[in-house]
């Protein structure tokens, strides 16, 4: 009786140094099972430059490239170029970055991939902050949360930036966020995507339980939540206009039934919770026009 | 076939006939040229390459690092600016083992803005892992390239090569251009030992504990060890095919001489023809080129100098704090040797202010009058 | 350039964790509930796989007559349903009577390995009928001594063939005897122990046939007769007269089939019960059922006095009631309210207060008030006899009846082997908290339909029609199926670690899962338990 459908087939091995209950390796498992073994991947440094193993292991069953921090997709462009020259244009060239290597430092190697439209299938899997270092705040860190540089007295007082609609705005053929909460929709992407020739851009969900002071096996529910409280969509972008809403949840949920779940949040006010929650609908209401208008 | 082209469309030429496959390159001045006649090759479809047209330094050399991870033959070009900014990028392509081959315009380091020659861009670089050859002549810069390759794809080490900025890079020379079949047959296709390979998949550059780190450093080491005679090999095997050969050192007059001038990049032409004046009137000098900076041939150099009453160094460049780059490690080369032989650092020529035959003539006009430097730092012409 | 050259596979992360996931099945509330044990999630699952014959020969390992529960059961199971507390329980009853009925059109091939040992049983009712299947079963030697001339006790007198058609219980019947099993109709047994000298062990499954009396004035007279009478004339084919108003005394399910079986004969019904709805021993369905049929229910009534014209029921006296505090039953206490008393005119009135059992059966045998005494495990207080069904409850179900044969059968088994009786363990069902909801839908349940309204009331014929199979299908899917793990891959999906292990069970490959929990956490159905590690 299976409710998720997902390729048997693993392209990922145990013993990887994720931390318990990391959405960043399960998105890494359903991504690559969507793409199948002929694929190589490019990571530059992120919580997935030490979870693969260190030398001269890898849990990986595809080739693997280790690139610098801020080079995701002009590496996975150079790769693609090297493949494409070999005639080689059948193996899916995949940049794998969190958000720090793409919302902050590789936002520029990443916005010149898009504009030339590189065909390559760029993964940001975010999990809100530097979380390989130690939990430092980047541009992905939601408003209102904590992290050990933006302490309690002085959490992040900026909306996280939206780099969805940044990517569309290159108009390249293909944006989407996806979650590991939704692995069948994940799937469904990753493949979509897969059979787009030019430069996709997935933003996956992955809840990091070390930096967001959740319990591991909160990952789920949490994604889930996420999802149910619109806080963070799961929507599609093709070519820079075409917005489709693919989970519109029946009720929203309050957003405070999201955020209590998580301790970097614990320290907010019930006014600031209210504040949240007035700018998730404002970008709800958005985004469902965005949809609507097609 | 004789041409006569610029130091940038020397550059170009020489990656046509090396046949890469990947070029990423950002413009900046002064290499501009060399992107821009490499685009009409691809376009025009004589140059079968991916043109990968970066939005910055540090993407090109990330793309070309990437390429060649796949087995691809990679190139770029930069200066300066350009070249700073890959520095992150020059230490991975060279811990990846990655024989890319990079043109480099010497250009002077803002700010203020300069767009002339000095070597600090290259030298800065010295200790990323990249071997580098300073050209003297446009011909030299051309068969640099294919050279280039050549080393780099037997030691699994980048290459670099220098040259200056306007005299090489804007200025028009006569070329023997290779034919491509001669090309052909001394470069062969780049075939490495371990690319990005989905029959073989594995994981390049991963995490590397204090366990592993110093012996992967030990080992790149070595190879740079080993390139110096694989360069030379290369440098012989060439000049049976083209007729042409540059060494990792020239030394020019110096059997007798008593003062040995050292110098590199287009400097050098200008020392011979002060050498060749001054040996009409029979002055003992001699002129030592320096084509190879790494890695640094340290026993050809000495085996020259060892010969020589005394050595100038010009260095178009400096290490703020120390002094002339070249001076420092030509030093450091004479160190152990029982021989002591005075040896005068003179800066010159920085940010592209021209090093004229005076100039230099006036230096062995110091040297002969000096036992030994006065200064640390013989500076020449600065007009405070 | 460091490449890498194994994988990591070396790396045993096991040692991570600090609580351990298993998966272990736990009991679902419907399992819990069943009388019988039915193993409920089980063969919804197979169902559900379309393993029809193996769904049937599921429900067949505890209940002996499936088509026949499958329709006369008031399926408690179903009120324990943990579906019920998120939108409505799941159709057992109707799943039941589909693969009871799919089973009968099936051959049960039983190995049956022999035993020597002969078993009597008394009473072809469903508790002597399930301890003769589940002994035979094991290789007994069965006969049942039945004191009718027809085999099924209370199910073929008691239930209306609108309810259980004959036919059904005879293909059943039919079924057990070809497992071996002999019945002798005509018997009276006087007393169990006559039996002792020729067998190894007796069942006594007599069931509750004595209806009790009102012990008011004019129940001699023309037109009173007893529910369990009228339904036993009914159901063996005599002809029964009534007349145009019948009255039917009780709220038990006697009552309700009474009522119910005059209507179709062309009657106009009430029902007269002496307290409220909510203490109405009838199933609760049939209840409803029987007002939609246009039967009236009169609450907190009794008649005082039965008034006869030439000696004919022409007139009840009756009284309204007010309910007290709660009897031994449980039950709140109805006190007639003085100068209620009003009148209501009948020609026909059926009385069906209640049964009792005969206990001129147990001398020397230990009774209570109600029926003969003997432990949970149907043990008596003579070690060759064995007691279940309404004979030890008193008028009870079906199903409890199927539950205690099935019990006296393991009990009498042990008894002959000598071994130690199997300790009785009160397991914790499943709970809703424990089942994660946001894998499930609202979703409407599903039923079969019933035939037309008009039919329904004017005759005999079967109300319910079997379940379509798409609707079926439909209805099994919405199975929480607590507790028990249905292979829906919930743990290997969202395992991180890769260390979910699929063989013909889960299992968790301990070398490298770390414990997080995501398994247990996501696992719809609480099969996956978090232990600490010692």
């Amino acid at each position: 009786m299976k409710i998720f459908n997902l390729p048997e087939k693993e392209n990922m091995r145990p013993g990887h140094l994720a931390c318990q209950g990391c959405g960043a390796a399960l998105a890494m498992r359903y991504t690559l099972k969507a793409l199948g073994e002929k694929t190589i991947v490019t990571i530059p440094a992120c919580c997935w430059s030490v979870i693969d193993g260190p030398f001269p292991y890898s849990s990986l069953k595809v080739p693997l490239f280790h690139c610098a921090f801020e080079t995701a997709a002009a590496s996975a462009a150079g790769i693609r170029a090297g493949l494409d020259i070999k005639g080689l244009e059948d193996i899916n060239v995949l940049a794998w970055a969190g958000d720090g290597g793409t919302f902050d430092i590789g936002i520029q190697a990443l916005s010149g991939a898009a504009e030339r439209n590189e065909n390559i299938i760029y993964v940001c899997y975010d999990n809100e902050a530097y979380m390989n270092t130690g939990i430092q705040r980047s541009s992905a860190t939601p408003y209102g949360a904590w992290t050990t540089t933006t302490p309690v007295k002085h959490y992040k007082n900026r909306p996280k930036k939206d780099i969805v609609a940044i990517m569309a705005a290159h108009r390249i053929p293909y944006v989407a966020t996806a979650s590991v909460g939704y692995p069948d929709d994940l799937i469904r992407k990753v493949e979509k995507a897969k059979n787009i020739k030019g430069t996709k851009f997935i933003h996956i969900y992955a809840p990091c339980p070390t930096g967001w002071k959740c319990k591991p096996d909160d990952t789920i529910k949490i994604s889930r939540l996420a999802v149910e409280t619109a806080v963070f969509p799961l929507y599609e972008i093709e070519n820079g206009y075409k917005y489709i809403l693919n989970i519109k949840p029946e009720v929203k949920k309050p957003v405070t039934e999201y955020l209590k779940m998580q301790g970097r949040f614990r320290h907010l006010t019930e006014k600031e919770i209210e504040m949240i929650q007035k700018e998730v609908d404002f970008q709800w209401k958005r985004l469902l026009e965005k949809c609507n208008q097609n | 076939m004789k041409k006569v082209i610029t130091g940038n469309h020397a550059v170009s030429y020489g990656a046509l006939l090396s046949r890469v496959e990947v070029i990423a390159a950002y413009p900046i001045t002064p290499q501009t040229q060399v992107v821009e006649l490499l685009s009409e090759f691809c376009a025009e479809g004589k140059l079968k390459a991916k043109f990968v047209k970066v939005e910055s330094e540090h993407s090109a050399m990330a793309t070309c690092i990437g390429a060649s991870a796949a087995g691809a033959r990679a190139f770029t070009a930069t200066s300066a600016q350009g070249l700073a900014l890959m520095h992150e990028l020059l230490h991975w392509a060279a811990g990846g083992r990655l024989p890319i081959v990079l043109a480099n315009i010497n250009r002077a380091m803002a700010p203020g803005w300069s767009i002339w020659t000095d070597q600090n861009d290259s030298l800065s670089q010295r200790d990323t892992g990249w071997m580098q050859i300073y050209c003297e002549s446009n011909q030299e810069v051309l068969d640099s390239v294919i050279q280039g390759y050549k080393i780099a794809e037997q030691v699994y080490i980048p290459l670099m090569l220098v040259l200056d900025a306007f005299v090489l890079s804007h200025t028009s020379e006569i070329v023997d251009i290779p034919s491509q079949e001669q090309v052909d047959r001394y470069l062969p296709p780049f075939k490495p030992k371990y690319k990005l390979d989905v029959n073989d998949p594995h994981a390049f550059g991963g995490l590397l504990g204090p366990d592993h780190y110093m012996e992967i450093r030990y080992l790149l080491q070595k190879d740079m060890e080993r390139a110096m005679e694989i360069t030379k090999k290369a440098d012989i095997e060439f000049k049976e095919i083209f007729g042409r050969s540059y060494g990792v050192i020239e030394a020019y007059k110096c059997e007798d001489a008593e003062i040995i001038m050292v110098t590199s990049g287009t400097v050098t032409s200008t020392a011979r023809t002060v050498i060749d004046k001054l040996r009409e009137r029979d002055k003992r000098v001699g002129l030592l080129k320096i084509r190879m900076f790494r890695p640094f041939p340290s026993k050809d150099i000495k085996n020259v100098l060892l010969k020589a009453k005394k050595v100038l160094v010009v260095d178009r460049n400096i290490s703020y704090g120390l002094g002339g780059i070249f001076f420092e490690e030509i030093k450091s080369v004479l160190y152990y040797e029982d021989k002591h032989i005075p040896i005068f650092g003179f800066i010159t020529g920085l940010g592209g202010r021209d090093v004229t035959p005076n100039i230099l003539e006036e230096m062995i006009e110091y040297v002969e009058t000096h036992d030994k430097p006065e200064e640390p730092i013989l500076w020449k012409g600065v007009k405070l | 350039m460091p490449i890498s050259l194994s994988d990591t596979l070396h790396n045993k992360t096991g040692t991570w964790r600090t609580f351990r996931p298993i998966h272990k099945n736990k009991l679902p509330p419907c399992n819990k509930k069943c009388p019988t044990g039915e193993n409920i999630q089980k063969y919804i699952y197979l169902l559900l796989n379309k393993k029809y014959e193996e769904a049937y020969r599921e429900i067949k390992k505890d209940n002996p007559i499936p088509s026949i529960t499958g329709r006369v059961c008031p399926h408690p199971c179903e009120s324990k349903c943990n579906r019920g507390e998120f939108d409505e329980p799941i159709a057992i009853h109707h799943i039941e009577r589909f693969l009871g009925d799919y089973g009968l059109e099936l051959k049960d091939n039983w190995e049956i390995e022999e035993k020597k040992e002969k078993i009597a049983i008394i009473g072809s009712g469903p508790a002597g009928l399930a301890c003769a299947y589940h002994l035979r079963k094991k290789g007994y030697k069965i006969k049942i001594f039945e004191a009718e001339n027809e085999i099924g006790g209370m199910l073929r007198i008691g239930i209306p063939d609108y309810r259980l058609p004959k036919d059904i219980l005879d293909k059943e019947i039919k079924k057990l005897q070809e497992m071996g099993i002999e019945i002798e109709t005509g018997v009276r047994i006087n007393h169990p122990l006559d039996l002792a000298g020729n067998y190894d062990a007796i069942f006594v499954g007599t069931g509750a046939h004595i209806s009790r009396k009102m012990g008011i004035p004019g129940e001699e007279l023309d037109g009173v007769i007893s529910g369990l009478e009228f339904l036993k004339k009914l159901n063996l084919g005599e002809k029964v007269k009534i007349g145009k108003k019948v009255a039917v005394i009780g709220g038990g399910n006697t009552a309700i089939d009474a009522a119910r079986c005059a209507l179709r004969l062309g009657a106009e019904v009430k029902i007269l019960y002496r307290r409220s709805r909510n203490e109405m021993p009838a199933i609760e369905s049939e209840v409803e059922e029987a007002e939609k049929e246009g039967i009236k229910i009169e609450f907190l009534t009794t008649p005082v006095k039965i008034i006869g014209k030439n000696q004919k029921v022409s007139t009840l006296e009756c009284i309204r009631m007010e309910l007290g505090e709660p009897d031994e039953s449980g039950r709140r206490r109805p006190i007639p309210i003085k100068g209620s008393e009003f009148t209501l005119d009948f020609d026909t009135v059926i009385l069906a207060i209640g049964e009792k059992v005969d206990l001129k059966l147990f001398e020397n045998i230990e009774t209570t008030s109600w029926g003969v005494k003997t432990d949970q495990y149907t043990r008596t207080t003579h070690e060759k006899v064995f007691a279940g069904g309404d004979c030890v409850t008193g008028p009870s179900t079906v199903v409890e009846a199927l539950g205690a044969g099935k019990r006296a059968s393991i009990a009498i088994d042990c008894f002959l082997k000598g071994e130690p009786l199997p300790v009785i363990k009160d397991k914790k069902p499943v709970t809703i908290e424990n089942i994660n909801l946001d894998y499930f839908e609202r979703k409407k349940r599903k039923e079969p339909e019933k035939i037309e309204f008009n039919r329904r009331v004017n005759s005999f014929d079967e109300i319910w029609l079997r379940f379509d199979e798409k609707d079926l299908l439909e209805e099994a899917e919405r199975c929480f199926s607590c507790g028990v793990c249905n292979r829906c891959d919930n743990c290997w999906v969202f395992c991180p670690d890769l260390s979910i292990i699929r063989n013909e069970e889960y299992s968790v490959n301990y070398d490298y899962c770390k414990g997080c929990g995501i398994c247990a956490r996501e696992c719809p159905r609480y099969v996956i338990t978090m232990e600490e590690e010692r």
